[in-house]
């Protein structure tokens, strides 16, 4: 048994303190120590993008990080999209052009469409292609999510807040 | 964009509510659930991050977590196995050889009777001789997945490596050595057909057109990796949670295997995060999972890491094609001959067995083609690399990138264009229904229609007449285009595993329908999704068969204890075995609950009218009950006595074994630009015209063939798992094993043609796998056309740049 170190951060806008060994990954920290399983692993080699979280506003890998390694940063993971009643207008748009199928690397999607359209108001077609090119859906054949994160961006252009 | 998930041409024109006017308790009349684009109910939980994969599920705190050692050899005897070091490690519970498993569960075995197929099992740890890189030896339990895994790094194993066998061509040398002791030769199977005018038609032909076709070896990787969870309950009783596509046919395997009773076993499966046919096997980590579980009375789960898939999860396509055809001056194939062979890898998997390509090869490649004579040799040979069985479109891919890339051949011989070649080779709609020269009847179809209507979306003629007149290099880049017709097995009932030799494999697949107090409608069915949708689609069946309204039926699967066996999901079955027998089912409780409405407004059944959830007189809709109302009648929840010779509640199960097979059918045609100069290849426009007789919801059906045509074009381009001559892997990682990203997939013309089933209940065919299967052959033939000036022989995939740049310069 390795030795175990404080951990602090924000996750979804809550303070969260744990103890966790070194080796913990950020992934499976959220998972299994915060419960918070929206977020999926599906390859451990940094490639699928299933794991991806905003790191500090920022869309990390979190199967390629250590949990003490990001102590102190602000993350924020798939549940942080929609309130009680409604979906997140990216959200709603995948809903709308059924741009999930299993759902297993949906999460990924969504939270790299989030972190484009805040830099990126008004994308065209390739520069959506190119911002979810790191992320690996198996079942959708990119079409749909591609349609959804551009009509996502006319949607929030229009005013409709996340 | 073109990508529209509405775009169905044609539609609309079938597809209305199945149910006719004037029967007893009839359905609702007009425009029904099916037949619409119904938004998904399985959306909101899955964008919250609500979805309940088995790795998301609540494990009680007590759970052990397993970890497996994995062989590096691709063949080696096991010498000695040192666990003392492994079991020492505080938090590891045990760690067990494959002795240790053999006392808990007999070794696993497919069950084929096919003549001359030789038996085979698998040990679900190894033991004595390891007979592929990634077959587990030995297995760790500790407290934690992370102790688990540290458990594994301490385990000693100590190999002798003997020398392995990978390709095809190996396998049947006379030294090779033996992969497994009972298959003789290396050889699993070898099945043979022939009809007696062959020799006649090679005879009379003016043309022999021949090509060897090779397909490289792939794997579905649904990123989402396999997992179990088996949780000990009371007095023995087992419940197993499991990333599995057939959960029935899971449950009775490990009864068998395990040797428990069936009745102590409960199969469970959660969110499935993609199966694509390879999580339709059944894996020894499953037996492993639910024997220890049962033997340290303990939770025990085991969730797969992407290695560990790529190595161990069942592969495919790894198939020889040698294909002759003997043609005429018009170009019609007067005979054809087959000679496949297919690596079935180092076991015959479960529960289909090594030969589910070799059968499905030999028999579907005839395809929409008039082929009246016809020969095959389909042989499954024994490798040390890993078990072959279930990926998306099976055989298919393969067979029909072999059977459309002969239609091109014949095309470049005799100077005619390919579409053409085609349709004078296909069975015309007016002479179906027709049975194809192996026996298998297609009802209903499309072929001609389906290729003229693509031709005319992809503006064929306009993309030859420029070929013609510019050439096919323009710009540094070499154009062509490809067409791939095809008839898409679906929804194959018992008699069409039979003829396979899947004598255990059942078929059939059960609903029940359960109007409950309230008089909302449960709707079971003997499935399981990985993301198609079923809780909508089947939904929309029930609804319009029921006359219930959509809101009010919620559809609950996956669950052993939950419905009546079947035979669950894979090989495109879900629409027509699961909506035939649901559509029986809600024709048996509409009746029911018409009977009892006409005994409480003092009716008679058939002058009942059922829709939209009410139940009313014929002509007099004011006197109407709610399903609620009907329903407190047969739950004694009202002062209206039972009528006589009614039992109590509305609950109604039935059956339904489809047909041999279900036949769908499309065409797909690509359009590609091979770099000159670095051989890639853009896809630049694709086409699909598909029909799968009536469309339950064009918008799901449209993301399957969508989700489809991306694995084929990674198929055709980009997948590749590479053994290298001592079977080590190369392709370990996504890194080397390479799917096509949202930059590789091109925006899709998709169009239906809805030619209704009338063999299978409710019109009905399969659509899971046609996008793969299209795919393939199309884009393949696409490069080839593309480099056709350049006299190269394109027979193989994937088509990597290395290769194609390696074809041109070598041209």
């Amino acid at each position: 048994m390795t030795d175990e170190y404080e951990v602090t951060v924000t996750v979804n806008g809550r303070n969260r303190a744990s103890r966790v060994e070194a080796r913990r990954l950020l992934a499976d920290f959220l998972r299994h120590d915060l419960g918070l399983t929206g977020t999926h692993i599906g390859c451990e080699q940094g490639v699928c993008g299933a794991c991806t979280v905003l790191l500090d506003g920022r869309t990390a890998r979190s199967c390629l990080h250590f949990a003490v390694a990001v102590d102190g940063s602000d993350i924020r993971t798939v549940e942080d999209l929609a309130d009680l009643d409604e979906l997140h207008p990216i959200q709603e748009m995948f809903h709308q052009k059924h741009a999930l199928q299993c759902g297993f690397c949906t999460p990924g999607f969504l939270l790299t469409a989030v972190e484009l359209l805040e830099s990126t108001p008004d994308p065209d077609e390739a520069t959506i292609r190119e911002a979810l090119m790191n992320n690996v859906c198996r079942c959708t054949g990119y079409a749909n999510i591609v349609d959804a994160v551009a009509e996502a961006a006319v949607q929030l252009r229009q005013g409709r807040q996340p | 964009m073109s990508g529209d998930p509405q775009g169905a041409v044609g539609q609309g024109a079938v597809g209305q509510g199945a149910v006719a006017q004037g029967t007893v308790g009839q359905g609702a009349v007009g425009r029904g659930a099916v037949g619409q684009s119904v938004l998904r109910r399985e959306d909101d939980y899955l964008l919250r991050g609500q979805g309940r994969f088995v790795d998301d599920l609540p494990a009680p705190l007590n759970t052990l977590h397993l970890a497996f050692v994995l062989s590096p050899y691709a063949h080696a005897r096991i010498l000695s196995i040192d666990v003392s070091e492994a079991r020492a490690l505080d938090g590891v519970v045990d760690v067990l050889t494959g002795t240790d498993l053999a006392a808990m569960v007999k070794p696993i075995a497919a069950q084929i009777e096919l003549p001359g197929y030789s038996f085979n099992t698998r040990d679900v740890l190894a033991i004595d001789e390891v007979r592929f890189a990634g077959e587990a030896v030995a297995v760790v339990v500790a407290e934690s997945a992370y102790l688990a895994e540290d458990g594994v790094e301490l385990v000693d194993v100590d190999y002798e490596p003997l020398p392995a066998l990978t390709e095809i061509g190996e396998a049947t040398d006379p030294d090779a050595p033996q992969v497994n002791p009972t298959v003789p030769g290396n050889v699993y199977y070898e099945g043979r057909f022939a009809t007696e005018g062959v020799d006649a038609g090679f005879e009379a032909a003016a043309h022999v057109i021949s090509e060897d076709f090779h397909s490289s070896r792939v794997t579905a990787v649904p990123i989402e990796p396999r997992g179990c969870l088996a949780v000990p309950e009371h007095a023995g009783n087992l419940v197993f949670y499991s990333s599995t596509q057939i959960h029935h046919l899971l449950r009775t395997a490990l009864a068998e295997f395990l040797d428990v009773a069936e009745s102590t076993l409960r199969v469970v499966v959660p969110d499935v995060g993609g199966g694509f046919g390879i999580k339709a096997a059944l894996y020894p980590e499953e037996f492993v999972c639910a024997a220890l579980a049962l033997r340290l009375r303990r939770p025990v789960k085991w969730i797969q890491d992407r290695y560990e898939a790529l190595l161990t999860d069942v592969h495919a396509r790894d198939n020889h094609y040698r294909v002759q055809a003997a043609v005429d001056d018009d170009g019609i194939v007067l005979a054809l001959k087959a000679e496949i062979r297919t690596n079935g890898g180092a076991y015959s998997a479960l529960p289909f067995g090594c030969t589910l390509e070799t059968t499905g090869g030999a028999r579907m490649i005839v395809g929409p083609y008039r082929i009246t004579e016809y020969t095959y040799t389909a042989t499954a040979v024994a490798t040390h690399t890993a078990p072959v069985l279930a990926y998306r479109g099976v055989a298919q891919p393969v067979c029909f990138m072999a059977i459309e890339g002969i239609m091109d051949r014949i095309a470049r011989r005799l100077e005619l264009d390919p579409a053409e070649v085609r349709l004078r080779n296909m069975v015309p709609t007016a002479e179906l229904p027709w049975t194809n020269i192996v026996g298998v009847r297609y009802d209903t179809g499309s072929f001609v229609e389906s290729l003229e209507q693509a031709m005319e979306m992809a503006n064929y003629d306009e993309f030859r007449a420029r070929q013609e007149a510019q050439g096919r290099l323009v710009d540094g880049k070499y154009r062509g285009i490809g067409i791939c017709t095809f008839t898409e097995v679906s929804g194959t009932g018992a008699p069409g595993w039979r003829a396979r030799g899947l004598t255990r494999l059942p078929g059939f697949d059960s609903g029940t329908i359960k109007v409950e107090p309230t008089g909302k409608v449960t709707a079971f069915v003997s499935h399981a999704h990985s993301g198609q949708g079923h809780f909508t689609t089947f939904a929309q069946v029930v609804a319009d068969e029921l006359g219930a309204r959509l809101e009010d039926v919620t559809v609950v699967e996956g669950d052993t204890a939950a419905g009546p066996y079947g035979t669950n999901t894979f090989a495109s079955r879900s629409a027509v075995t699961g909506g035939g027998a649901l559509i029986r089912a809600s024709e048996k409780a509409r009746l029911k609950l018409a009977r009892l409405a006409a005994a409480m407004l003092e009716s008679t059944p058939e002058d009942i009218v059922v829709a939209g959830g009410q139940l009313h007189v014929a002509g007099v809709p004011s006197r109407a009950l709610s399903f609620g109302e009907v329903a407190e009648t047969a739950y004694a929840m009202n002062t209206f006595d039972l009528p006589e010779g009614e039992s109590f509640g509305i609950e109604e199960t039935d059956f339904y074994d489809p047909p041999l097979v279900t036949m769908a059918n499309a065409t797909h045609i690509a359009q590609v630009a091979v770099d000159a100069g670095d051989g890639t290849v853009d896809i630049e426009g694709y086409t699909v015209v598909h029909d799968c007789g009536r469309v339950i919801n064009p918008m799901i059906v449209d993301g399957q063939v969508m989700g489809g045509v991306a694995q084929g074009i990674g198929e055709a381009l980009m997948e590749e798992f590479v053994y290298d001559a001592d079977g080590q892997v190369r392709t370990a990682t996504l890194a080397d094993y390479l799917l096509p990203s949202s930059v590789d997939v091109p925006n899709f013309q998709i169009a239906h043609i809805e030619s209704p089933s009338i063999d299978a209940v409710g019109g009905f065919k399969g659509v899971g796998e046609g996008g793969l299967i299209g795919a393939v052959p199309s884009i393949v033939n696409a490069v080839a056309d593309a480099l056709f000036d350049l006299g190269v022989n394109v027979n193989t995939k994937p088509l990597r740049p290395a290769l194609l740049s390696r074809l041109i310069r070598e041209a």
